[in-house]
């Protein structure tokens, strides 16, 4: 094949491939209920599913701190649970439990909890924010309490598609490019004219109301919210996906979701210390593979390519 | 353009800045001189807004900005070519630039690709100084000289109309300071130009005026042949460098 030829079809498969990717798991997904019926019986893998594509969700918003920006924050299931919250009050309370409506209060409310928290935390930086986000996230968890029982069905794949259509436009937009200078050179981002301050502020806002979206759809496919929902562990594990799946890398926090929760949740079934699991994983992809999953994904199909 | 009037700055007991008066014309190039720890970089943070200063004030075009934030100054057309640069690493060249274009308009569109003419733009400032063909290699992977090519294409992306420049030759073999200080020299007339630099081949090249910096304070101000005949200056400063 002539080198033109060569370098024209290298450019419509790498233009192509993530796109054709998407759809395949998005067909895969749509899917499920034909392909999972041998383990339909006990409804359990549905479950399982669920939690992943809510996973996913809160490992996307928190990527867009940890990824994009560059701020490591360790508090992430407070805005999650705040918009688990205030789904199923606003449920309640409204005595409608249409899903737009609870995904609008989840949305109103984690941003104005995360515009609060993100005034003060993003003044900080590094290991500082880090202890900041993971400060408030335990007293958003102790002011957490127990709702009951909440009715209401959901339609969750849609909304994780729009989650992650939307992830995708803002990381190639010229909002995410700027998140990106502000996660590799702040002082440059400064003296070009960029109010650092405050794009972090909104990167937090934003980050912070996605992952409410994420608590809504909690609450209503699961129709019970619990403080642990706010708790440090939920925090752990969206930070744990992003890790595994890949820092930056889009599709990653959603595949380290997928991966997280099938060794929490598939493999105890199977092997014992799946905890023990997680924990060596988790090692071995901060030691080995920064990058996570897709990083190593995309690094071998650069060299296949070569 | 730019001045200070009686700027001081102080760190614990030490005086980096003793009372600094300085005036810089419209489309002027000034230099400024003097040993190691004579508060250069501290003039320049302080003149960026990075420091705030103990005491005194600085205007810009008439206007008291003592004290603003470093994107508020930028706003307001400072920019500066940082001594070690300050660029994004592992993008692109031409994103490094094109992050700076942006700035103008603002970080907040989400929802769109960047516009094709701030690609554009960049790419005519990467050819500006010398990078043209160099827009995909990351920041990173340049070579030390057209790094501080690329560092001065940053600076230049927000159409400043004050340059600080600090240090644009350091670490520069002799072809590079060529092609850098031609550079500098070829800009804009109307842009303002302040240069910290200690090869004084280049200072004598680009300086319309040179002010000596001293333990804090400007003890000489001139002509490059004014300052060149001045006893005190030679005595502290450019004995050691000239002779």
């Amino acid at each position: 094949m002539p080198k033109s030829e060569q370098g024209a079809v290298r450019r419509a498969l790498s233009r192509f491939a993530l796109p054709a990717a998407a759809l395949a798991v998005a067909a895969l997904l749509v899917t499920f209920p034909i392909w999972s019926t041998p383990w339909e019986s006990s409804r359990y893998a549905t479950g399982i599913l669920r939690d992943m594509l809510i996973l996913a969700i809160l490992a996307l918003s928190l990527d867009l701190l940890v990824g994009s920006a560059g701020m490591p924050s360790l508090g992430h299931a407070a805005y999650f649970g705040a918009g688990a919250y205030a789904a199923a009050i606003a449920g309640q309370r409204l005595g409608n439990d249409d899903l737009l409506l609870g995904l609008g209060a989840a949305i109103l409310v984690s941003a104005l909890l995360a515009l609060v928290i993100g005034t003060v935390a993003v003044r900080a930086a590094g290991i500082f924010f880090l202890m900041l986000t993971l400060a408030f996230a335990q007293m958003v968890f102790a002011i957490a309490f127990q709702a009951a029982d909440i009715t209401g069905g959901s339609n969750g794949l849609v909304v994780f598609l729009l989650v992650l259509l939307l992830a995708w436009r803002l990381r190639s937009s010229a909002y995410g490019r700027a998140l990106v200078g502000l996660r590799e050179n702040e002082r440059r981002m400064r003296a070009l004219g960029y109010d650092t301050t405050r794009l972090k502020l909104s990167a937090f806002v934003v980050a912070g109301a996605i992952a409410g979206v994420g608590g809504a759809l909690q609450a209503y496919s699961i129709r019970f919210v619990s403080p642990n929902d706010v708790g440090v562990a939920r925090s752990v594990e969206a930070f744990v996906s992003v890790l595994i799946g890949g820092v930056s890398t889009l599709l990653g926090p959603v595949v380290g979701a997928v991966v997280v929760l099938f060794i929490e949740r598939v493999m105890p079934s199977y092997i014992a210390f799946s905890e023990t699991v997680l924990g060596l994983v988790f090692i071995v992809f901060v030691l080995a593979a920064r990058r996570g999953i897709v990083g190593l994904v995309r690094e071998s199909y650069a060299r296949v390519r070569a | 353009m730019i001045e200070t009037r009686e700027l001081r700055r102080e760190f614990g007991g030490i005086k980096a800045l003793a009372g600094v008066t300085l005036k810089v014309a419209e489309g002027e190039r000034r230099a400024i001189i003097g040993p190691n720890g004579a508060g250069k970089t501290t003039l320049f943070n302080v003149l960026t807004g990075e420091l705030e200063p103990t005491a005194g004030e600085v205007r810009l075009a008439g206007e008291d900005v003592t004290g603003r934030r470093p994107h508020e100054l930028a706003r307001r057309g400072v920019a500066r070519m940082y001594q070690r640069n300050e660029l994004f690493d592992p993008l692109p060249a031409r994103d490094n630039v094109a992050i700076g274009v942006a700035a103008a308009a603002g970080p907040y569109r989400p929802f769109r690709a960047p516009p094709a003419s701030e690609l554009l733009a960049a790419e005519e400032l990467l050819e500006r100084v010398g990078l043209a063909g160099r827009g995909s290699v990351p920041a990173r992977a340049l070579s030390h000289g057209e790094r501080r090519q690329l560092e001065l294409a940053v600076a230049l992306a927000r159409r400043p109309r004050v340059l600080l420049l600090d240090e644009p030759t350091a670490g520069m073999s002799p072809a590079e300071t060529n092609r850098i200080t031609d550079l500098i020299a070829s800009l804009d007339r109307s842009l303002t130009l302040v240069v910290v630099e200690h090869d004084m081949d280049v200072v004598f090249r680009l300086a319309e005026r040179i002010s000596v910096l001293h333990e804090g304070r400007v003890i000489a101000e001139g002509t490059p042949a004014e300052v060149r005949g001045d006893t005190l200056v030679n005595e502290v400063y450019l004995g050691k460098v000239v002779a």
